[in-house]
């Protein structure tokens, strides 16, 4: 195989996904199972409410047509990759060259926006994209045309070494995944134990796994371990303390004693 | 420049950004094989990680978070065998060789970072979709860069003059010896601030403001408190306030929290 064919077939790939799963992403405005997404309508509702324009129908119009330049720009990645597979090699660079102009089209329109709506970090977001847009654009075309080597594996032994090499180091990794899926599994529901800081002030490390579920395990268990106290206050433990990173979310309970009348 | 040294140097950037991609993916295969924060290795919590992106499209089950982990894991180590063989052909002199294993270790890696792509679309992570778009560009240009870097000519870095020499020398010297002498200064007097309790100023009669260093970890926060709640025992901690990053003063302050008293009954 050609060192070109290659590299245009992982180009075309990544855009294909990428375009593909914009277009779903619109498709399921809101979280189902198995997708949970962007909530792009909210998004826009919410810029357009800050420009002054209330009305939804501005907000979904533009949604609207920007899921059209993303619908018509995956239906042109999807064509190019049908054609770079058949090695009609001039159609494909046409259809990818329409896909990836809509695409930059789209990310220029998204980064007006963003300065008219003041979000600096989406626009860099969307500069990016536009700048990589622009590079495998490029990149496609340099190997539609450029002179290519042929990919050149040594013999069959240094390949089989490294198949070898890559399922050993696949097994030992995926023993490791197992081993400490089933080792920390329990932390997901299991109640963190208290530390106490000072009269009345506890500490709660949660680990990563630990969501809203191991916070209200570990409350319940806290008041029955304490019944003489009663939670007075809970404070969440901002980023800054939490510097390790070893640790998901540091918690304080503020406690004051039961008083029976 | 002579053909000679251009080779040379060419040749010295192939070998860093071989050297960059076998570390990258060498790292990420340990950081999957250690797991956990352990002494000397923090790494990220990836089983987390993934299984809270499962369980947030409704597959709560760890078997979902283990079967794509694998997966990862399978695409890292076969990207890290290629660019580890290409490297060994890099340094043997097979550059032939070195190219081809190079590009398939590439193919693991834009394959890897567009499968992460659609991940982070399914479950809605547009900042991890752009650190996993850039990866995929930073690949694809470091493939550019290596397999085309015949065709860019270098400038001699190794010829200087005697007079830019000791220029360079003294300058360089100068400024090693500034910087380092203020930073072991500022370790010497700002260290302590690190598990340090900071006071609490009163802004009204039941609250209290309390202004961290940026040093201070949890450490300094709760021996604070511990301080708070000493000196004024017949005060409770009603509410704490975390001022928002809009309140404060650029990059000046570091965390800053409001203590909301009342009198214990």
């Amino acid at each position: 195989m050609k060192e070109s064919k290659l590299i245009r077939f992982f180009i075309l790939i990544h855009w294909v996904f990428f375009a593909g799963t914009t277009v779903l992403d619109k498709l399921i405005p809101d979280v189902y199972p198995l997708w949970v997404g962007a909530d792009f309508y909210t998004l826009f509702v919410k810029l357009f409410a800050s420009l002054g324009i209330k009305d939804p129908i501005f907000a979904t119009t533009a949604l609207a047509g920007v899921s059209i330049i993303e619908v018509v720009g995956f239906v042109c990645y999807l064509f190019a990759a049908v054609l770079l597979i058949k090695q009609k090699n001039k159609s494909a660079d046409r259809w990818f060259s329409r896909g990836i102009l809509l695409s930059l089209l789209l990310f220029s329109l998204f980064s007006i926006g963003d300065q008219v709506f003041g979000d600096r970090f989406t626009l860099l977001e969307h500069g990016i994209f536009w700048c990589i847009l622009l590079i495998s654009w490029i990149v496609f075309l340099y190997y539609g045309t450029a002179k290519s080597k042929v990919i050149k594996v040594s013999g069959s032994k240094s390949l089989r070494t490294a198949i070898l090499a890559g399922i050993t180091i696949t097994i030992i990794t995926s023993v490791s995944i197992l081993r400490f899926s089933e080792d920390t599994w329990s932390q997901k529901l299991t109640p963190v134990s208290a530390e106490k800081i000072s009269e009345n002030l506890y500490k709660f490390d949660f680990p990563f796994l630990g969501d809203k579920y191991t916070l209200e395990n570990t409350v319940k268990a806290f008041k029955k371990n304490h019944p003489e106290l009663k939670v007075n206050y809970i404070y969440t433990g901002p980023n800054e303390l939490n510097t390790k990173k070893k640790t998901h979310m540091l918690l304080y309970i503020f406690t004051k004693e039961v008083v029976e009348l | 420049m002579t053909d000679r040294t251009n080779i040379k140097v060419r040749d010295t950037v192939r070998l860093f950004i071989l050297i960059y991609w076998t570390f990258f993916w060498l790292l990420n295969v340990i950081d999957k094989i250690i797991g956990g924060a352990h002494l000397l290795f923090v790494g990220r919590d990836r089983f987390a990680q993934v299984e809270r992106f499962f369980d947030s499209i409704g597959l709560d089950e760890p078997i979902y978070a283990n079967l794509t982990l694998i997966l990862t894991a399978g695409l890292e180590a076969f990207a890290l065998v290629f660019f580890l063989g290409a490297l060994y052909f890099f340094i043997t002199k097979s550059r032939e060789l070195a190219r081809s294993w190079f590009l398939y270790g590439i193919g693991f890696t834009l394959t890897t970072f567009t499968f992460f792509s659609i991940g982070d679309q399914v479950f809605g992570d547009h900042f991890e979709l752009l650190e996993h778009g850039l990866f995929w560009f930073i690949a694809l240009l470091s493939w550019m860069t290596f397999a085309h870097l015949d065709h860019i000519s270098f400038p001699i870095l190794s010829r200087v003059g005697a007079k830019y020499r000791n220029a360079f020398l003294s300058f360089t010297s100068l400024l090693v010896f500034a910087t380092s002498a203020s930073i072991y200064y500022h370790n010497h007097t700002s260290f302590v601030e690190r598990n340090q309790a900071v006071s609490a100023t009163q802004i009204t009669e039941n609250t209290y403001k309390m202004q961290f260093p940026f040093l201070a970890g949890s450490t300094a926060f709760e021996k604070s408190l511990e301080k708070f709640l000493g000196e004024h025992p017949r005060l409770q901690v009603d509410n704490i306030y975390t001022a928002p990053n809009s309140l404060r003063l650029g990059k000046s302050d570091g965390l800053i929290i409001y203590i909301q008293t009342a009198v214990k009954q």
